[in-house]
């Protein structure tokens, strides 16, 4: 019998999940950082934030946050960039609102799926990106123009474009996995 | 692909602090540094941040990628934003205030007509020393506080065991994951695929990162399942936690815990009950412009 996905569910499965995540997110962080974005001087593309948000997507919100929160506290920790809890905050949103929609995932191959994932991911970037850009205002005494504009453009942006590629395509390849193995 | 953590035990006197006592430390802090405005009370942490830095005993070439970044942001936030632009400080600076250059300056010959004010730079000031004291804090973190001691370390302050326990999970993850990316790299490497020069537009690009992207994360779902079943097995979440790695609090420890307490609640008390937070200009540096 199949089991019903819980929304806020964190077992033992969650847990290694959600560990498994965020050393992903971590390591992949590491690896791809050496994109550059063109005219956006030092802001760096990373495709890895397509990780938490595929880990919300197939596991739920809660492993979608952690892998976010403590990915990014891992790769900031391993890059030596030091800890800054706001912007781990908004990677842990970037994984936990596409998990919103987690229990309503019957094929992730479907088309109907991976639109909704697309929309969530838009959503998660828009809020996790404006939480940790906005907390700038708070925390550096920066103004609105400099918070969207050197904040939260480049990072909007490149968070949407990334998810919005490579979570479909994550979302097929793991299509593959739960039919062959039978998971849920 | 080589991952090291950026933690190497000195022998210094951040070595002895107890992890928990630390983060406290580093929270209160942030939140007296955020609550005020005023340069006498942000050199005042400035300097305590600059003490608290010191006693880890780290090298700028240890430190230095950290610095980057936070250089960065201070150059787009001060030098663009405040100085250039004038875009303002958050409502902070009030409107108006008295111009560096009342009758604009030469330029190759031409009057330039710049709204610099005196406020705006002092302004600019007070970011440095907020920013660079909140900086001092948290890019310590890495370098001086051991990787082992998150899990049990975020249990004592209060988190949930099986969210710390994630953590510390995450970390053990880190190196075995790292193996299979470079594993997965070689592999696709001898198939022609090329990491370190992938041409195209930005959608190429990362529409590139897939080959490598996707293997490595399925890879590492397939065998998270095992992994917790063998933690079912062993009882994971039946009770309550014990950490391999101790914490204990000693004498000087509870000295930064009553310092942390008495930043955090005297600058809330300071900034918000006496209204002595506020953003003012010292007379000395309008005499500088006289």
């Amino acid at each position: 019998m199949e089991e019903k996905k819980k929304l806020w569910g964190f077992e033992t499965k969650q847990v290694v999940y959600a560990a498994i995540g965020a050393a992903l997110y971590a390591v992949l962080a590491i690896a791809t950082n050496m994109l550059q974005l063109p005219g956006a001087g030092n802001v760096s593309f990373r495709p890895a934030v397509a990780i938490p948000m595929f880990f919300g997507v197939a596991f739920g919100p809660i492993v979608g946050f952690i892998t976010g929160f403590v990915g990014n506290i891992l790769a900031d920790l391993l890059s030596g960039y030091g800890f800054w809890l706001w912007w781990d905050l908004g990677n842990g949103l970037l994984g936990l609102i596409p998990g919103l929609i987690y229990p309503t995932i019957e094929s992730y191959r479907a088309s109907k799926s991976i639109w909704r994932a697309e929309i969530f991911v838009v959503l998660g970037s828009l809020i996790g990106m404006g939480l940790a850009s906005i907390s700038e205002m708070w925390v550096s005494g920066a103004d609105m123009n400099t918070v969207i504009f050197a904040n939260f453009l480049p990072a909007f942006i490149s968070d949407v474009i990334n998810g919005l590629i490579l979570v479909p395509l994550l979302m097929i390849a793991y299509a593959a996995i739960v039919e062959r193995s039978g998971r849920d | 692909m080589l991952v090291s953590w950026r933690y190497k035990y000195r022998n210094s006197p951040m070595d002895h602090i107890d992890p928990r006592a630390r983060w406290i430390f580093s929270f209160a802090f942030l939140i007296a540094a955020t609550s005020t405005w005023n340069w006498i009370f942000l050199l005042t942490y400035f300097i305590i941040a600059l003490i608290w830095y010191r006693l880890g005993n780290t090298t700028w070439k240890e430190t230095r990628s950290g610095w980057r970044l936070v250089l960065f942001m201070l150059f787009m936030m001060i030098v663009i934003n405040t100085i250039i632009t004038g875009g303002g400080a958050g409502g902070v600076v009030p409107p108006g205030g008295q111009l560096v250059w009342p009758n604009g300056f030469k330029l190759f010959g031409e009057t330039v007509h710049f709204g610099l004010t005196i406020e705006r730079i002092w302004f600019a000031f007070c970011q440095v020393l907020r920013i660079l004291g909140i900086s001092m804090n948290f890019i310590l973190i890495p370098y001086t506080m051991d990787a082992r001691s998150y899990g049990a370390t975020f249990s004592s302050l209060g988190m949930p065991d099986k969210l710390a326990y994630t953590t510390e999970l995450a970390i053990r993850f880190i190196p075995s994951l790292a193996r299979n990316f470079s594993v997965t790299m070689d592999a696709q490497r001898a198939r022609g695929f090329e990491l370190d020069d992938i041409k195209g537009g930005i959608f190429n690009k990362i529409a590139r990162m897939a080959p490598l992207i996707i293997p490595v994360t399925m890879n590492a779902i397939l065998s998270s399942e095992d992994i917790a079943d063998a933690m079912d097995l062993r009882g994971f979440g039946q009770g309550k936690r014990t950490w391999l790695y101790e914490l204990r609090y000693h004498r000087w420890d509870y000295i930064v815990l009553g310092f942390s307490a008495l930043l955090a609640i005297g600058g809330l008390v300071a900034s918000y009950v006496f209204h002595m937070g506020d953003f003012i200009v010292p007379q000395f540096f309008y005499n500088l412009f006289a």
